[in-house]
């Protein structure tokens, strides 16, 4: 049996045309090649 | 591909960038995933599974956040799911990693090129978070309302469609519950929270409706029909002309109701009001009329009583003047009588007698006596009075007075119808006038009345000068 109230709760507010430049400005982009990079420079310096 | 390390176009299948001399062995296993991963948002997006889709295409993403591809399918998605802040986001900064050939310029473009659909974006995305506030506090009848707009103003908005159909559930409206359901399960067919509402929907039934077994039936075929849709193709969002053709036909649906049901009712009531008007006046002209021959029937009575009273004034002069042509009689006979009493015949004055006796009016004298008196005091006067007139008009007519001479004359000839000699200058003086007609009358009277005159061949001669 679903909880109301709860399933409510789950609904998060839907981005507006306002928030957009903030959503977009923090944006977290980091992805693995990222990650690969700075472990390989991390290696690099270690070298 | 371009290097991680120098952000430089890399050729080739080099596994080192010319440029800054990185390895790139490791990024190109990446960069694979990330297509992979595309190739499978793609797959799923095609069969409209968009959460599924969404899932991937982040992971995609993840590992290379640079797949403009990816990026922009995933836009897209957000689009048709009616997220539209969110794809922009999305396009955006496919844009800043790719600036040139970038589809996401084409869909900006799209969703900018018209502001008042932009706007109503906006604005429907604000109406749901209002509905998901007045939802949490606990107004969902004020929620419902809300997102009841939401829906119709973007059909396509999946969360608007899945909270409307909780909040339903809630009211315990089930039928209204699974229609959003529905429609949200055919925009996104494996979405999960869509499928546990089902769920749940079908388990509410099932167990509610017990004795029903074929409502059941009917109900569980309802449910499954957004499974069988969920293998239906993905289409690109075209322009949807539906609801304008149903305007039309609104319109038009419209117009044929108030052509067939409202012109017909005022049609009658001008009509009534048109025929209450006529009869009005027709009552109208009825009374005029009964007031018009009630007014002529009064005039005829009174025209018959004016008539009636002039004969009565016409009677009363008739008598008045009955006295006055005795009076006049009387008059004559007293001159005549005292003009006798001067003995001598050559003292008598005739004239003066003709003068009143030609005054009398003998045509209406109506009593026997006065007729007998009138003619002997003509009689006697007559000859004598015609021959002084006679005498008074040849001396005005030689003085060239023919006027004058003429009423003497015709005195003269009146009181003595054998004056042969008025009656000739008569003719004369008519003849001096310019009236030839009269002229030759009087010379024809000499003529014929009186062949053995003299005064014949004087007026045949004149006759001759007329002609």
């Amino acid at each position: 049996m679903i909880n109301f109230d709860e399933e409510i709760a789950k609904f998060q507010p839907s981005l507006e045309v306002d928030q957009a430049e903030e959503v977009i400005h923090s944006n977290d982009l980091s992805d693995i090649t990222d990650i690969i990079k700075t472990m390989l420079k991390e290696i690099k310096d270690r070298n | 591909m371009i290097c991680p390390a120098c952000n430089k176009s890399i050729q080739g299948k080099n596994n080192r960038c010319e440029c800054c001399g990185e390895d790139l062995t490791v990024y190109k296993k990446v960069y694979m995933m990330s297509n992979r991963y595309y190739n499978e948002g793609l797959e799923k997006s095609k069969v409209r599974d968009l959460s599924g889709a969404v899932i991937i295409l982040k992971k995609s993403l993840e590992l290379n956040k640079r797949n403009t591809d990816a990026r922009n399918l995933l836009g897209l998605i957000y689009y048709e799911m009616g997220e539209s802040v969110a794809a922009l986001s999305e396009w955006v900064i496919s844009k800043h990693f790719q600036q040139e050939t970038n589809d996401a310029d084409r869909y900006m473009e799209l969703v900018q090129a018209n502001p008042t659909r932009l706007e109503n974006l906006n604005q429907t995305t604000k109406r749901y978070n209002a509905a998901l506030l007045s939802a949490k506090q606990g107004n969902e009848d004020l929620a419902i309302i809300q997102l009841k707009k939401v829906t119709n103003l973007n059909p396509h908005f999946v969360k608007a469609l899945q909270l409307l159909a909780l909040l339903y559930m809630k009211a315990g409206d089930m039928e209204k519950a699974l229609k959003n359901l529905t429609k949200a399960s055919k925009i996104d067919v494996s979405n999960t929270t869509t499928l546990r509402y089902l769920k749940e929907l079908n388990e509410v039934t099932s167990t509610s409706a017990e004795d029903g077994k074929a409502e059941r039936k009917e109900e569980r075929k309802v449910i499954a029909e957004p499974i069988a849709f969920s293998h239906a193709p993905y289409k690109e969002d075209k322009p949807n002309i539906w609801p304008f053709v149903n305007l039309i036909i609104g319109i038009a649906v419209g117009i044929l109701g108030a052509m067939f049901l409202i012109l017909p009712t005022v049609k009658d009531n001008y009509q009534s009001e048109y025929s209450k008007k006529i009869n009005d006046n027709s009552a109208a002209v009825n009374e005029w009329q009964q007031k018009y021959d009630s007014v002529q029937k009064e005039k005829e009575s009174q025209d018959t009583k004016i008539d009636g009273l002039n004969k009565q004034i016409e009677e009363l002069k008739g008598s008045q003047s009955d006295d006055t042509i005795y009076e006049q009689l009387i008059k004559t006979a007293a001159l005549y009588i005292n003009e006798l009493q001067k003995g001598s015949s050559s003292q008598i004055d005739y004239l003066a007698v003709a003068d009143e006796l030609a005054k009398i009016q003998n045509d209406k004298l109506e009593q026997t006596e006065a007729v007998a008196l009138y003619t002997n005091i003509k009689q006697a006067v007559g000859s004598n009075a015609s021959a002084a007139l006679y005498e008074k008009g040849h001396d005005q007519y030689s003085a060239r007075k023919y006027d004058d001479a003429l009423k003497n004359l015709l005195s003269a000839y009146e009181l003595d119808a054998t004056n042969v000699d008025a009656v000739y200058f008569i003719g004369r003086s008519y003849h001096q006038l310019g009236d030839y007609d009269n002229a030759k009358k009087y010379y024809n009277i000499v003529i014929e009345k009186f062949p053995d005159s003299w005064r014949v061949n004087d007026a045949k001669q004149r006759m001759t000068d007329i002609q």
